[in-house]
């Protein structure tokens, strides 16, 4: 038990949770899955398109995602973690293996431009909650050092695997990885996820 | 060329591993890892959800129409079966083999592992939940034999739901364990073992068919990668074999056996 922690983004009470919805899109219910969408549509869209770039292939990816979501849902266990960190898992990896498989013979220094246009907080969609959360990761990303944060953030906005992040910033694997993993304990920490 | 490297520590990944920072084969190793850390397992559940909150927060209202074609779209789509808790495998057991005299004999059935075995966490891979089932040591669901993509996986499956499966047990004077599951009418077996005693990379453990017609190879035991229990191995051509034996043989293995059996597992007759 941890005296204190931020609630989880999650909806307001006496709506169903994503849990609950996910259960019943699992059951073939599509107004739970419409509700469902509702809830990640924004953030799997805006994930994939941090990590892709290009809009038409976004859209194209999370369209996957979502449909994944359906298919899905009954993979979902809640004790191994929350409804939306299973979807964002879904949108995150996706994005990332598109652009894993695009890049064979594609040119670094083009992702390395597009990482130099880096504005993790500047295209959210305006709602309270979201930039709530917004202002309290920024807090937290600016209490990890530079290296910690670079190799969090180049990996996950970025798609960048541990090897290119250690080529980039010209450090060796064993410290990206060990920046990564200490990065993440303090944001998680600090942004009080529940264990 | 590294991954002996990360094999050797592969804690360390649980950061990039949680930020998909990983290449397939690594992801592959360390969610194999996980299964046998459960400190490792809650650690990246608690990155994962990080990594999502990073995910979240760069919201975007999503394209218009998209979400048309979406609902269209899934319309089209067959949902994936739900989590359905498959009944464990009731595997008759046969009396313990001996070879320490003082073996604990019982003549029951026993439908779950001994306590003595491994237990095993969440996060399951295939080899692990084909291990488990051998095991007997926990429920496999559904979803998890539909992930099963590996060819041993689908033996190992076939033999422990055929009818006529049996489990024997054995041990090691060392503390080392074994157990057989057998189908005579699929002609296979599968033979797990735990923790027997680390070997120089001069030897290895080698698994053998003793019968009528003589003894041959059934393979070896190989730690996996990061030292841990060898993997289930699946021994096809059963015959008329009567016993499963363990021994060290130099590395690479033996055509005979050159030394003395450490555990020697009867095996149940069909």
């Amino acid at each position: 038990m941890r005296a204190e922690h931020e609630p989880r983004p999650r909806e307001d009470r006496g709506r169903p949770g994503l849990e609950e919805l996910l259960e019943r899109v699992a059951r073939g219910d599509r107004t739970a899955f419409e509700r469902v969408y509702e809830q990640v549509a924004g953030p799997v869209y805006g994930v994939v398109l941090r990590v892709l770039r290009d809009p038409a292939q976004s859209e194209e990816v999370a369209q996957e995602v979502l449909v994944e979501v359906w298919r899905g849902a009954a993979r979902f266990e809640s004790s191994r973690g929350s409804a939306m960190s299973w979807v964002m898992t879904i949108a995150h990896r996706r994005a990332v293996d598109r652009v894993r498989s695009a890049q064979a013979g594609t040119d670094r220094e083009t992702r390395a431009a597009r990482l130099e246009v880096h504005r993790p907080y500047d295209e959210v969609a305006e709602s309270v909650q979201t930039r709530l959360e917004r202002e309290r990761l920024r807090r937290c990303l600016d209490g990890l050092t530079e290296l910690q944060r670079e190799s969090v953030t180049f990996a996950y906005y970025g798609g960048y695997s541990y090897r290119e992040v250690a080529e980039l910033l010209k450090v060796p694997l064993a410290t990206v990885k060990t920046r990564m993993r200490d990065g993440l304990i303090r944001m998680r920490d600090c942004l009080g996820v529940e264990r | 060329m590294n991954g002996a490297l990360s094999g050797r520590d592969p804690h360390t990944l649980a950061g990039a591993y949680a930020l998909d920072a990983v290449d397939d084969a690594e992801r592959l190793r360390f969610e194999e890892h996980l299964e046998r850390c459960a400190e490792c397992a809650q650690e990246v559940r608690g990155f994962t959800e990080t990594a999502a909150r990073l995910g979240h927060a760069v919201a975007l209202a999503p394209p218009p129409g998209m979400r048309e074609r979406v609902l269209a779209q899934i319309g089209h789509v067959r949902q994936l079966p739900p989590v359905v808790a498959l009944p464990v495998p009731e595997i008759p057991e046969v009396p313990e083999a001996p070879p320490s005299p003082r073996a604990r004999r019982t003549g029951r059935s026993r439908r779950s592992g001994p306590a003595w075995w491994p237990k095993l966490t969440a996060g399951l891979t295939a080899v692990s939940v084909a291990a488990a089932v051998v095991l007997g040591v926990m429920a496999i669901r559904a979803q998890d034999l539909l992930d099963m993509s590996r060819q041993d996986n689908r033996q190992i499956a076939a033999v422990l739901a055929a009818p006529d499966a049996r489990a024997v047990t054995g041990r090691t004077d060392t503390g080392g364990r074994a157990r057989a599951v057998i189908s005579r009418s699929r002609d296979r077996l599968v033979f797990v073992s735990s923790g027997l005693s680390p070997l120089p990379e001069s030897s290895t453990y080698q698994l053998w068919r003793i019968g009528p017609s003589g003894t041959t190879s059934a393979g070896l035991l190989r730690p996996d990668a990061s030292g841990g229990d060898p993997p289930p191995v699946v021994v096809e051509g059963i015959g008329g074999t009567a016993t499963m034996g363990v021994t060290v043989e130099p590395a690479g293995g033996s055509r005979q056996p050159t030394s003395t059996p450490l555990i020697m597992l009867t095996l149940p007759e069909a």
